[in-house]
C-alpha cells in the first residue's frame, strides 16, 4: 500500500468509480486487503455500491457520500430513463421529497434537459391533488398540464389525470401565452401549445430517447 | 468533535423544531464537511443574514436542551463574536454576516451555491472553499493552517478569485486580510506543504504595498 492513510484520505485517493481490481492496482494491495478497505470505507459511509449488467460490483467512493441525504436529481434519475448530471448540489436531509414536488422543482429549473427527463415522472404520480396544489402555489398549473399531454404522447401507460385538474387548468380568454423557458417554443406540439396557452420548449426530435409517437 | 452523521442528526433535529424556514451559511469546518474535505469538526459554524433568524435558531436549540455559553471565553473581547450554544461536547457558533474581523461579503454569499436542506425548514448554503481559506487565514491556530493546506491540496483553487476576495475584505474594513492571507500562503509554501503559483504571492504583496501607500496618503 502506498503509505498509511486515514479513511478520509483513502476515500479521496479512491474518489470516483472503482472495482476491486482497480483498488488493488491503485493502492498496490492484494484482493483481501482491497475488500477490507471497501468494508472500512463503507462503515464510514463513503461507499455506494452499484451493479453492472454482468452483476460485477462497482463502488462509487466519495467523502461526500457520507453526508447521506437525497436530492431532486437522485429522484429524477431513479425514475427516468433520461439521466441528469448533478451540476449544482442541493441535498435534502430528514425527508424524502415526493415525485410531485420533484416534478415542480424540475419545471422551475427552466432547463430543457430537466423538462425532458421529468416527463416520465408523470407515470409515477400518485397524488394528483398534491401536484395541483404545488403547481398552483408556483403558478405552474397550465405548464404541468401541457407537459402531461406531451408525456401522454411519448410514454406508454401514463395514469389519467383527473378531469378536475384539467378543468381548473383551462386557460381563460384573457390569459396570455406563457413560456416554460423564456423564448423557446415548439414546432411540433402546436396543438398542445394552443390548448393550454403554454409554449412548449421541446420538439419531437428532443424526445428521441423516448419512443416518440407524435401524430 | 462532531462527525458528519452527528452534525446531520443535530441539524435535522433543530430544523424539525424551527417555527419557520431559515436560510444560513456554513463556514469553517462545517462548510468543509459539506464539501467532503473533512469528516469531523470541533464546532458547527453558522452565519445568519439577520439577527432575527439567529434568535429563532438559538431559541430552538435552547428549547432542545442546548445551553447558552459565553463566546468571550473562546473569542476574548473581540468585535463581532458569535452567540454560542452547546450540548455536551457539541458547540454551535452563531455568527451574523460579520465574523470577527472578516465579512461574509456579497461575493461570498453568491459563491455559496451548495444547498443543504434539513427537514424542509433549514436551508444551509456551504461557503465556497476559497472563502473558507480567507476566513481561516485570519486566525493563527495550527488546525486552521491544516485546513488551509487540505483545501488547497484537495480542490482546484481559483487564485485570481482568492486575491480579489481578499482585496474585497480590505475594502469592507478587514485591513489585515491581504497580509494574513499572504503570510499564511508564504509560510505554508516555504514549508513545501502547498504549491502557490509565484505570481500569486507577488500580486498579493503588490496589493499590500498599494494598501499601505493609500493609507499613508490618507494620514497625510
Amino acid at each position: 500500500m502506498k503509505t498509511k492513510m486515514n479513511d478520509l484520505e483513502l476515500a479521496e485517493e479512491l474518489n470516483g468509480l472503482n472495482t476491486i481490481q482497480m483498488i488493488e492496482n491503485s493502492l498496490n494491495v492484494g484482493r483481501a486487503k482491497a475488500i477490507y478497505i471497501i468494508y472500512k470505507l463503507r462503515m464510514k459511509g463513503f461507499v455506494l455500491t452499484e451493479y453492472r449488467s454482468d452483476k460485477t460490483r462497482v463502488y462509487h467512493i466519495s467523502p461526500q457520500n457520507a453526508l447521506g441525504g437525497t436530492s431532486y436529481i437522485d429522484i429524477i434519475n431513479k425514475n427516468s430513463p433520461i439521466k441528469l448530471l448533478a451540476v449544482d448540489v442541493h441535498k435534502i436531509y430528514g425527508r424524502e421529497p415526493s415525485i410531485e414536488e420533484t416534478l415542480i422543482y424540475a419545471i422551475k429549473r427552466k432547463s430543457v434537459r430537466y423538462i425532458i427527463a421529468t416527463l416520465s415522472l408523470f407515470k409515477k404520480i400518485k397524488n394528483w391533488s398534491e401536484l395541483y396544489k404545488r403547481a398552483k402555489d408556483n403558478d405552474l398549473v397550465r405548464e404541468v398540464v401541457a407537459l402531461y399531454d406531451i408525456s401522454r404522447l411519448i410514454i406508454p401507460k401514463i395514469t389519467r389525470m383527473p378531469k378536475r385538474f384539467k378543468t381548473l387548468a383551462t386557460p381563460k380568454k384573457k390569459d396570455k401565452y406563457k413560456f416554460i423557458i423564456q423564448g423557446l417554443d415548439s414546432s411540433d406540439f402546436k396543438n398542445i401549445e394552443k390548448k393550454w396557452k403554454v409554449y412548449i420548449p421541446l420538439n419531437a426530435s428532443d424526445l428521441t430517447d423516448y419512443k416518440v409517437e407524435v401524430s | 468533535m462532531i462527525n458528519i452523521q452527528q452534525q446531520q442528526k443535530l441539524l435535522i433535529n433543530i430544523a424539525e423544531n424551527l417555527p419557520r424556514n431559515i436560510e444560513a451559511y456554513a463556514i469553517g469546518g462545517t462548510g468543509m464537511i459539506f464539501h467532503g474535505l473533512k469528516d469531523s469538526t470541533l464546532d458547527v459554524d453558522i452565519v445568519f443574514r439577520n439577527a432575527e433568524d439567529r434568535r429563532i435558531f438559538r431559541e430552538t436549540a435552547l428549547s432542545l436542551g442546548f445551553k447558552g455559553t459565553k463566546a468571550e471565553i473562546i473569542y476574548g473581547n473581540k468585535d463581532n463574536i458569535p452567540q454560542m450554544v452547546a450540548l455536551s461536547d457539541v458547540r454551535i457558533d452563531l455568527f451574523l454576516l460579520k465574523i470577527i474581523s472578516s465579512n461574509f461579503s456579497e461575493g461570498m454569499q453568491k459563491r455559496a451555491t451548495q444547498i443543504h436542506e434539513f427537514a424542509d425548514k433549514l436551508f444551509i448554503k456551504a461557503a465556497d472553499p476559497i472563502d473558507i481559506i480567507i476566513m481561516k487565514s485570519v486566525t493563527s491556530r495550527d488546525k486552521d493552517l491544516d485546513d488551509i493546506v487540505s483545501i488547497i491540496n484537495k480542490t482546484k483553487i481559483n487564485w485570481k478569485l482568492l486575491i480579489e476576495e481578499s482585496n474585497e475584505q480590505v475594502k469592507l474594513g478587514n485591513e489585515s486580510a491581504i497580509l494574513n492571507l499572504g503570510e499564511k500562503l508564504e509560510k505554508l509554501s516555504n514549508q513545501k506543504v502547498i504549491i502557490v503559483p509565484k505570481d500569486i504571492l507577488d500580486k498579493l504583496w503588490k496589493l499590500l504595498n498599494k494598501q499601505v501607500k493609500a493609507k499613508g496618503k490618507k494620514k497625510k
